[in-house]
């Protein structure tokens, strides 16, 4: 009788646990590991804007109790960093100097929040949203009432903005190319939607181009833009939304293609027949545009980490590349988007 | 006065390999802890042997509750050797934290780095521990300070309080290592405080007197020579056994300044006989050893018994028989110091159940011996001789000895050593005393102290007559009862460090709705029958807890009262377990099981 095959999962996101519970649910006998750096287990990242509700005990945002990994036996790796994939030897290799053999990997490490080349050096001043513990830090550092800026305003940015203005904070909104990033609109689409926010009471800067970040004097977190112009927005935090950079650096030693993100085919395999991946990490070849496409949004990630679950157990699913871009916002300022889920 | 916050009850374990600092980092944890106000208890285990690097852990408990035992679940765990740490990390709460280096020098397996055992409901606290030591000393050796800086940041302790014990600690070395370990901490503290911190683990926000600076941290062992010092022990002689040893390396330490006699001996015969030897002349005579040791002095105990001569011997009872288990605890001497040696022997033996009573037992047991002239046992164990408490000295030193009553002879009459009186107490003079020259002698003796056989009934009743007073001995609590007062369901009755568990055990017990009361002994020879007797009168069920295999202290109460009891008797070398007792007590109580809330850790509340 042959060893039950290990597979190991890299970020414990929406892709990452779906394809867990999924290979579970599948195969009762399978080793799962999902490696994570981050420190909780997982959560829905739309719910973060929450903590401004007042849900402040992370225990309350888990999608499942901590127990259910036990259940399921799912082996949940968090603060665990991976630095480098060998994809001959089929061998992860964490910060810590640990080495995790697979047998099947599935990589769902995500992205991180893409900063502009002008605003990198201010970026230790900015705050960031992308986890529980960020989310918290914001929610402490921006008084009561007070006005966050946000350059760019991608969804999440645009979410959150949508909590903070209905808990009685201001929000300056200073647009770019990113703005409702993933998705791609008119520049007329764009227009209705920006004054229907203003009309929630959202301050729109649009054509201006933040050129740095500063403090009040010994103050911190940043308060004002720099604009091109020398001009200054103020307010109380400054935060950055312009979208994703997918999480691949570890994944260059892997033998795999890469662009932006890791190059799968419609079944979500990499150029390596060991290795898959799913979620917001890959850009999935799109027949008909003859292109590598990125899928972000919550339902598009899960739908992936699911399928990248079934054809590592040997299916051949093929992912919907044919994904309406459409996204309203109604008389109520509620959005509606055809691929991002709204709470 | 110092503050201390209140509603805190943590428990910290702190666990590497010998060579990694890991008991001094848990030293001076428990010691900023009780400099802080908060009550302290701790117990360090060292490697299985004495030989070479092993596994070590130190836990600290720390609470401005009154407690009474080490809990089964820590709070936190702080891992200096992963290897050593990784089956640790299952006595972790559920939203509790596990600190750890992940910053490690060497390449490790799957499954070796401890982040591969933390459970999801555990928080992981991985961060360079290895580097931040490195960048503030030059050297990886202050990991363990790191890790304290690191705790002390994350769990939000005055800092103030730390580097005071890190300098009183190395103040034996050069400043240059006081201010490495300062850097170390202060390093660590830095990271700490910087993380976010996920945990639920609390140190109270608002803060209370408590009686701060006036407590003193000490072990059992270390209570124990305090106690013999303040007794104004004037000879010692003793012989190394584990884990008794460090009261005769603190009483090398103390006695010589004062004056004290204190000499190794070769072996433990010869260490009981000088003793003896020592009391007979007057002196307050004391040895220490453990099970082993005491089974050599057996036939010496004797002697002190037929001679009345008073000593006392303090036993930490080890893992036996033979060598058994030198580093682990058990309650299995019971028998030994109750009734060891040949023939009618009895002798006082006191047990006491924390730090605080091995102080007091210890500072009364020469006033006892010297009241009874008999050997006086204190019965302790290593779970005691080792574990850490918060105790709160007397300001008067009440254990001082009184002067001797002065014996008189009316002239022509010979003095009667063994006189037959009406308590059975006889006079007692010493050697050089004018007039009062007598024998002393194994041999059954008259009153005189001359061989006779035919007086061995008589000498009996009184060498055991005599003691029968000594439950009632001034300022000695021979026992005590806890809990609810009049007819309860289950009463546990406990003696020695097992006692400690039993108490937390009682107020879950409580809190759940169980009518409960709970008993310590802690004079095991002879028994305080009376309150004892009360006790099984108005308990439904008894519950005896020890650690031993054949339950030695339910036999002694069941053979001196004729009533049956429920044993709890089991020798793993480990500590009773809060949970174990509890399991137990529920069953007896009959309650429905649907019934009984169980407790959270607030239901522990004293
Ligand atoms: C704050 C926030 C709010 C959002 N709100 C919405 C919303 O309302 N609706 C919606 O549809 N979408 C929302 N999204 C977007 C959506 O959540 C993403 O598309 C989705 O989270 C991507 O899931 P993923 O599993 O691919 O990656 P992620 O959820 O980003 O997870 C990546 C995982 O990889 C791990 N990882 C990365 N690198 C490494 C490494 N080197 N070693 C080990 N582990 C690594 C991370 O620790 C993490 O666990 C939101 C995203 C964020 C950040």
């Amino acid at each position: 009788m042959s060893a039950p095959l290990h597979y190991v999962i890299i970020g414990s996101g929406s892709a990452g646990f779906a394809a867990a519970t999924t290979l579970r649910r599948a195969d009762d006998d399978c080793r799962i590991t999902m490696i994570t750096m981050d420190g909780l287990p997982f959560y829905n990242r739309y719910d973060l804007p929450q903590v401004f509700h007042g849900r402040h005990d992370w225990r309350d945002l888990l999608a499942v109790p901590p127990a259910f990994y036990d259940t399921m036996r799912i082996k949940l790796r968090r603060r665990s960093r991976v630095v480098d994939v060998d994809g001959s030897k089929q061998l992860v290799s964490l910060a810590h100097q640990e080495t995790v053999h697979y047998d099947r990997l599935l990589v769902c490490a995500g992205g991180r929040g893409y900063l502009p080349e002008n605003l990198i050096e201010s970026a230790r001043l900015m705050h960031g949203f992308g986890s529980f513990e960020a989310a918290m830090q914001l929610y402490r550092d921006l008084p009561k009432g007070g006005t966050a800026i946000m350059i760019g305003g991608d969804m999440v940015g645009i979410d959150l903005a949508l909590t903070l203005l209905e808990t009685g904070y201001h929000v300056s909104l200073i647009t770019n190319a990113q703005t409702f990033w993933p998705h791609k609109i008119t520049p007329d689409e764009q227009s209705v939607l920006l004054r229907a926010l203003e009309a929630k009471g959202m301050t729109v800067f649009e054509d201006h181009r933040p050129v740095g970040v500063t403090r009040d004097n010994g103050g911190q977190p940043a308060s004002r833009v720099i604009l091109e112009d020398g001009s200054e927005i103020a307010g109380d935090v400054v935060m950055s939304f312009c979208g994703l950079t997918s999480s691949v650096e570890f994944m260059l030693g892997a033998d795999v293609d890469i662009e932006r993100g890791l190059l799968v085919d419609p079944e979500l395999r990499t150029s390596n027949n060991t290795i898959w991946a799913a979620g917001d990490v890959c850009q999935i070849w799109h027949d008909t545009e003859k292109a590598y496409k990125f899928f972000h949004g919550w339902e598009n990630v899960r739908v992936m980490g699911k399928l990248a679950a079934r054809n590592m157990l040997g299916e051949h699913e093929i992912f919907d590349v044919n994904i309406e871009d459409r996204i309203e916002i109604d008389a109520d300022g509620q959005l509606n988007s055809t691929f991002w889920v709204h709470r | 006065m110092m503050m201390a916050k209140t509603g805190t009850d943590i428990q910290i374990a702190i666990c590497g390999s010998a060579g990694d600092g890991t008991i001094a980092s848990g030293d001076i944890m428990k010691r900023a802890a009780a400099a802080m106000g908060f009550n302290v208890i701790a117990f360090d285990v060292y490697p299985p042997e004495i030989r070479g690097f092993g596994k070590c852990i130190s836990r600290i408990r720390i609470s401005t509750k009154q407690t009474y035992s080490l809990k089964q679940e820590s709070d936190v765990l702080i891992s200096l050797n992963d290897g050593h740490a990784i089956p640790h990390v299952g006595e972790v709460r559920d939203f509790g934290a596990v600190i750890y280096d992940d910053s490690l020098g060497s390449q490790v397996a799957e499954g070796g780095h401890i982040s591969a055992h933390i459970s999801p409901a555990q928080i992981p606290y991985g961060f360079g521990v290895r580097q931040i030591s490195e960048l503030a000393t030059n050297s990886a050796r202050s990991r363990n300070i790191v890790v304290l800086g690191y705790a002390a940041g994350l769990f939000n302790l005055p800092s103030d309080g730390f580097h005071e014990i890190i300098r009183s600690k190395f103040a034996t070395k050069a400043q240059i290592v006081i201010d490495s370990n300062i850097k170390a901490f202060d390093a660590g503290l830095q990271v700490g405080q910087a993380v976010f911190k996920l945990d639920d683990v609390e140190v109270g926000s608002d803060s209370k007197e408590t009686n701060g600076a006036e407590a003193v941290m000490m072990t059992g062992n270390g209570a124990v020579a305090r106690g013999f010092m303040e007794a104004g022990i004037e000879s010692y002689f003793g012989y190394p056994i584990t884990p008794a040893t460090s009261i005769m390396e603190r009483l090398a330490v103390d006695m010589p300044p004062t004056g004290g006699k204190f000499l190794q001996t070769e072996d433990e015969i010869s260490a009981i006989a000088a003793t003896i030897g020592a009391g007979f002349t007057g002196s307050r005579a004391a040895t220490a050893t453990s099970g082993p040791g005491l089974a050599l002095m057996a036939e010496m105990v004797g002697l002190g018994v037929m001679a009345e001569v008073p000593v006392v011997i303090a036993v930490s009872q080890r893992g036996g028989p033979s060598t058994g288990l030198p580093t682990k605890t058990e309650q299995s001497d019971l028998n030994l110091a109750v009734f060891g040696g040949s023939g009618d022997a009895q002798r006082i033996v006191l047990a006491p159940t924390n730090v605080e009573g091995c102080y007091r037992c210890a500072g009364m047991a020469f006033d006892i011996a010297e009241t009874y002239q008999t050997p006086v046992i204190l019965l302790i164990d290593l779970y005691l001789s080792n574990r850490y408490e918060t105790v709160i000295p007397a300001k008067e030193n009440t254990f001082a000895p009184k002067p001797r009553k002065k014996v008189s002879v009316k002239k022509g009459e010979a003095f009667k050593r063994f006189e037959m009186t009406e308590n059975f107490i006889s006079p007692r003079a010493v050697p050089g005393e004018a007039g009062l020259m007598h024998t002393a002698t194994g041999l059954e003796h008259n009153e005189l102290g001359r061989p006779n056989d035919a007086v061995h009934m008589d000498m009996s009743i009184k060498r055991h007559e005599k003691l029968k007073s000594a439950v009632h001995f001034p300022g000695l609590n021979v026992s005590k009862r806890f809990g609810d007062k009049g007819p309860v369901d289950v009463g546990i009755l406990g003696w020695g460090s097992t006692f400690g568990e039993i108490l937390e055990t009682m107020y879950q017990a409580q809190a759940e709705g169980i009518s409960c009361s709970a008993m310590k002994v802690v004079m095991l020879s002879p028994l305080p029958l009376q309150s004892l007797q009360e006790f099984f009168a108005d308990c439904r069920e008894i519950l005896v807890p020890e650690l031993n295999y054949e339950g030695q202290f339910a036999n002694l109460i069941c053979g001196a009262l004729e009533k049956p009891v429920t044993r709890l008797s089991r020798a793993t070398g480990t500590p009773m377990e809060v949970q174990e007792i509890l399991a137990e007590v529920r069953r007896l109580s009959g309650q429905d099981p649907a019934q009984i809330q169980i407790a959270g850790a607030e239901g522990a509340q004293t």
